[in-house]
C-alpha cells in the first residue's frame, strides 16, 4: 500500500494505492473518487452494539466502508474529511492512541477501533462524553479543521479547549481556568485543557467551534 | 495569454499575463488586481458582442450575467483573478474540443473559447452538481476554481466519483449515476449513497472537498436566523 496526503494543511486529502488484495477502512462517506472496479462494503463499525454506541456516544458514524482491490493492478482510493484542513498519520505497533470524536478518517485492517469513556470532564472541554481510541498494529489517519501540530509533552502542558486533536491514552486531561478568575473571563481564553502526563499530543490551529464563535453573532 | 496559479490550494489566485493586445474574458467579479492601463469591456457574451440569450442560459448555469473582457495596452499586462472562497483554481489548455464544466466554476477563458450552459440530462438532479453544466469549447485556455483542492484523474475505463466532486471533464467522456462497490445497500448504508460512474477516456478533474459537505457540518452548529 502506497498513501500520499497532499492538498495540505488547507485542503489536504489522502490518496491511497491499493496492491492486489489489499483493503483500507474508511469512515463513512468519505471517499471522493475511486477505481471503478475496486470493492466496497459498508460494515458496523466494530459489531452492532458496538456500532450503536460509537455513533451515539463517540461521535463517529455506525457504519465503515471498507475498500479492497480484488483486481491484478494497483487500484487508487481517495478519501477525505468533510471539513477543509489538515491530516496526520499515525504507525502505531501494538500501542494506542486517543481521537476526539470526529477526528478519524481511514485506517489499515490491523487497527482496531473502540470508544472509551473521557468523563465529565471532557464534555465540559467541548471534546465529547467519550473519545475513540486506536488500536492494534498499522496506519491511521485522522484530520481535523485547522493545521495539525505534534507535540511531546513531559509533565503538564495546557491547551485551549477545541484545540486538541488527538494524545496518548496514558496522559490525562483536567479543565480549569485559563488563569485567574479575572484573566479568564477577559483574557478571552476562558477554560482550558490541562494535560499530564508522558507522551504527545496532537492539536489543531483552528477549531471548528471558533469560527462558528466568530460566525453566529454576525448572521442576522 | 499566459496563466499561472499560485497560493493553492487553500487561497490560489490565477496570475494572467497578457501579451500586448490580448484579450481575456472573466467572470464578472474575479479580478483582485490588474495593471492601471488595461482596458475593460463589460458584455453579456463576446467582447464587442451581446446575446441575452446565453446570458440568460449563462445565469441558470451558476454563473455571473456580465462577463469582463480585459484588454492589455500596446506594453501588455497582467491581471490577477480569485473566487470569494477559499479553495483551488486549474489552468487547462483546450485544443479544439469542449470540456463539460460544473456551474459556479468557470474563471476565466481565452477570447477564442466559448462558452455555453450544456445539459447533461436528469441524472444531473442526483449529481450533487447543478442541473446545468457549462460547455465551454476549445481552442484556448480556461480558468477554474473549486472549494477543495483540484487533482485531475485520467480515466481510461470506468472510475467513480462520488457526488459533488466533479470540477469539469473531457466531452469525451459520460457519466451515469450508479453505485459505489457492488451491491446498492453498501452504498446507502456507507454514506457514498449516489455515485457518479464515468467511462470512455479523458480527463476529470475533482475536487477534494465541496462546499456542500462542510456546509452540512457546519450547519447543524449556527444559530437559526431570525
Amino acid at each position: 500500500m502506497n498513501t500520499e496526503i497532499v492538498g495540505g494543511p488547507a485542503f489536504a486529502h489522502i490518496h491511497v494505492d491499493l496492491e492486489p488484495g489489499e483493503s483500507i477502512i474508511a469512515e463513512s462517506d468519505s471517499m471522493a473518487s475511486m477505481s471503478a472496479d475496486l470493492d466496497m462494503v459498508a460494515k458496523f463499525n466494530g459489531g452492532f452494539f458496538k456500532a450503536l454506541f460509537k455513533k451515539f456516544l463517540g461521535g463517529e458514524s455506525m457504519f465503515v466502508n471498507v475498500f479492497t482491490n480484488n483486481t491484478k493492478g494497483v487500484r487508487r482510493v481517495t478519501l477525505v474529511q468533510a471539513t477543509p484542513g489538515d491530516i496526520g498519520s499515525l504507525e502505531l505497533d501494538g500501542s494506542s492512541y486517543c481521537f476526539q470524536p470526529g477526528a478519524y478518517i481511514c485506517s489499515t485492517p490491523g487497527v482496531h477501533l473502540g470508544v472509551q469513556w473521557a468523563g465529565f470532564r471532557s464534555l465540559i472541554a467541548r471534546e465529547g462524553l467519550f473519545r475513540l481510541k486506536v488500536s492494534g498494529k498499522g496506519t491511521v489517519f485522522f484530520g481535523a479543521y485547522g493545521a495539525l501540530k505534534q507535540k511531546e509533552i513531559q509533565g503538564e502542558y495546557i491547551v485551549d479547549t477545541s484545540h486538541l486533536v488527538a494524545y496518548d491514552p496514558g496522559i490525562k486531561l483536567r479543565i480549569q481556568l485559563a488563569g485567574g478568575i479575572f484573566s479568564s473571563l477577559f483574557g478571552g481564553e476562558g477554560l482550558v485543557t490541562r494535560l499530564e502526563g508522558t507522551g504527545s499530543v496532537v492539536i489543531q490551529t483552528r477549531s471548528l467551534s471558533g469560527l462558528v464563535g466568530w460566525l453566529n453573532p454576525k448572521l442576522r | 495569454m499566459n496563466v499561472e496559479i499560485v497560493c493553492g490550494p487553500g487561497n490560489a489566485a490565477a496570475q494572467v499575463m497578457l501579451g500586448p493586445g490580448e484579450d481575456c474574458t472573466a467572470e464578472a467579479g474575479a479580478m483582485i488586481a490588474m495593471s492601471a492601463d488595461m482596458d475593460v469591456q463589460t458584455t453579456t457574451h463576446k467582447k464587442g458582442g451581446g446575446g441575452l440569450l446565453r446570458a440568460a442560459k449563462r445565469l441558470l448555469a451558476g454563473e455571473s450575467f456580465f462577463l469582463n473582457h480585459y484588454t492589455a495596452s500596446s506594453a501588455g499586462g497582467h491581471l490577477w483573478l480569485a473566487t470569494t472562497l477559499p479553495g483551488d483554481m486549474a489552468a487547462i489548455d483546450l485544443g479544439p474540443e469542449s470540456l463539460i464544466v460544473q456551474s459556479g466554476s468557470f474563471v476565466a477563458c481565452e477570447p477564442g473559447v466559448d462558452i455555453d450552459m450544456g445539459w447533461q440530462g436528469f441524472k444531473s438532479f442526483l449529481s450533487g452538481e447543478s442541473v446545468f453544466w457549462l460547455n465551454m469549447k476549445g481552442p484556448g485556455k480556461v480558468v477554474l476554481s473549486s472549494f477543495g483542492a483540484i487533482y485531475p484523474i485520467d480515466v481510461d475505463g470506468e472510475y467513480i466519483i462520488d457526488t459533488g466532486h466533479i470540477v469539469a471533464f473531457n466531452e469525451t467522456l459520460d457519466f451515469k449515476i450508479s453505485k459505489a462497490g457492488k451491491s446498492w445497500l453498501s452504498s446507502i448504508l456507507g454514506g457514498e449513497g449516489f455515485v457518479c460512474k464515468f467511462h470512455g477516456q479523458g480527463t476529470v478533474w475533482c475536487q477534494s472537498h465541496n462546499a456542500t459537505g462542510f456546509g452540512r457540518t457546519l450547519g447543524p452548529m449556527l444559530r437559526p436566523r431570525s
